[in-house]
């Protein structure tokens, strides 16, 4: 009896069906947790524009367009040599062939009165024999025709030689214009060059005296110091203006001045940076003189 | 190439595409953590009771009634009776049989009172430890587990890389994080069960010196009243 009184432990154990409740209940709030507080991502992660540039130049791209005022310039500068030569450029095809072919028959009309010529000259040469039948005249007439036909001859030889000349001309002053151009395309470019490039070092120093006067809003002055002493830091950026390090490169003598200048560094911490990656190389390593007094 | 990049990394998603033997691990991680925070919140209900229970008793023992009283309602309301009543009532039985037996020596009494109380206290003892050690089981275990899904997911991730010509992150990033999933699922089964498991044992520590003074004080009353 006792045994059994004993042994009986008939411990009611409280609460088991509770216990299982709040298990799933806990596992139930940490799955929710990882559904719905933890931002699964389901889209694409914003497409990344990686732009690789080899060199500086690329940005004169976007100047062109305001470029378009100084070539006007230049080209009157440069086309007064052009001028004489351009002239006879556009025409030449048509009236040299004209003016030459002008000279052997004197008659102004070319082409058409030439054939009618040449149609009229035949019959001549056949009437007569028929009226005259004197071998003279038919030989003077044959002269007549041969030196006709000769002086023909020759002045189409004229004319064939005169064009060719003229094409040479003319493949001249193309080639010559052409030239003239690319010169003229050529400094453009520079100077849109020199225009973009003076461009990028305004906005690269309008970010550096941005990024100062932010810096120089946060500085808390340490009160009275003599003179204007000269902090100078080493900063190393991040993409969008975070500060990596800022490191004191020369000391201005007075620490507390460094540690107000340091602090204020990473004050101002998203620094204004220009928002073209292209000019970011450029604040990369930043370095910052900042005076006391300025 | 975007086609790529552009994944349903939902968890479900995650999930259903591990392989196998990550999927195996993670329904044994899950299993594991229902089981231990099933008895994680056991316990503390079965610990807060013995506790009230404790201090329910002494108020009544210290406040000097009648043993005989306190035994039969004792033993009258056994099956919802605390740790310490129990321990008291398995010693005052034992007391009262040798007292009725004539020619008893003192000591003699003492000792057989002392061994009943110890053997229940023991039983106690045992009924208030079980299961702690699955709590410390899972709560050095189960990361392991977890890591062993998640070296395995990664290593699945990895040779499916070597196949390809130009190995980009894309590639191996749902593997590992389906992957990481189980060393998640193993730590969220650890984590609770050590903190329960230290504190459980603290507790069940504390009430162990509780209950043993108690059994001594008891010693001393029976002791007094055999002799006076």
């Amino acid at each position: 009896m006792r045994a059994a009184a004993l042994r009986d432990p008939s411990h009611v154990e409280p609460g088991l069906v509770p216990a299982g409740i709040l298990a799933v209940l806990v596992h139930l709030l940490f799955l929710g947790f990882l559904i719905f507080g933890f931002n699964w991502r389901t889209y694409p992660p914003e497409n990344m524009m990686v732009d690789l540039w080899s060199s500086l130049p690329p940005p004169p791209q976007p100047a062109p367009r305001p470029q378009p005022a100084p070539p006007p310039r230049p080209v009157p500068l440069v086309q007064p040599p052009a001028k004489p030569v351009p002239p006879p450029a556009p025409k030449p095809a048509e009236p040299p062939p004209q003016v030459k072919e002008a000279p052997p028959p004197p008659p102004p009309p070319k082409p058409e009165i030439a054939v009618e010529e040449k149609i009229e000259k035949p019959k001549p040469v056949e009437k007569k024999p028929v009226e005259k039948k004197s071998p003279e005249t038919r030989q003077s007439a044959e002269k007549d025709q041969k030196e006709r036909i000769e002086k023909e001859l020759r002045a189409q030889k004229e004319k064939e030689e005169k064009e060719l000349k003229a094409k040479e001309q003319q493949a001249r002053v193309a080639a010559e214009v052409e030239r003239l151009r690319r010169e003229e395309e050529a400094e453009e470019k520079l100077q849109a060059q020199a225009a973009a490039q003076s461009r990028l070092s305004n906005e690269i120093a309008e970010y550096k005296a941005r990024i100062l006067a932010k810096i120089k809003r946060n500085i808390i002055m340490p009160p009275d110091l003599p003179g204007n002493p000269v902090a100078e830091f080493d900063v190393t950026l991040l993409p969008g203006g975070d500060i990596l390090d800022a490191r004191l490169r020369s000391s201005s003598g007075h620490a507390g001045f460094d540690e107000a200048v340091e602090r204020a560094i990473f004050l101002s911490k998203p620094l204004p940076v220009p928002p073209d990656p292209a000019l970011f190389p450029k604040f990369r390593n930043l370095n910052l003189k900042v005076h006391y007094r300025e | 190439m975007n086609a790529t990049i552009i994944q349903d990394m939902s968890l479900f998603h995650l999930i259903g595409s591990a392989s196998l033997p990550v999927q195996l691990v993670m329904l044994l991680l899950l299993l594991t953590s229902f089981l231990s925070w099933w008895y994680i919140f056991r316990k503390l209900f079965v610990i807060r009771q013995a506790i009230r229970q404790s201090d329910e008793f002494e108020n009544i023992f210290w406040k000097g009634p009648d043993l005989n009283a306190l035994y039969q309602s004792a033993a009258a309301s056994r099956h919802t009776a605390g740790s310490m009543e129990r321990i008291f009532e398995a010693g005052f039985r034992e007391f009262i049989k040798h007292k009725r037996q004539p020619g008893m020596d003192i000591s003699t009494v003492m000792d057989g009172t002392r061994r009943a109380m110890r053997a229940t206290y023991q039983r106690e003892m045992d009924n208030l430890e079980s299961h702690l050690s699955f709590l410390a089981t899972v709560g050095s275990v189960s990361p392991y587990i977890g890591l062993f899904g998640t070296v395995w997911g990664i290593m699945n991730s990895f040779r499916g890389l070597s196949n390809v010509n130009q190995a980009t992150i894309a590639h191996v990033a749902p593997g590992i994080a389906e992957a990481l999933i189980a060393t998640a699922m193993g730590l969220f089964a650890a984590i609770p069960a050590v903190i329960a498991y230290n504190r459980y044992a603290n507790s069940i520590d504390r009430l162990a010196t509780r209950f043993e003074s108690f059994m001594e004080e008891l010693s001393n009353v029976l002791q007094r009243q055999a002799t006076g």
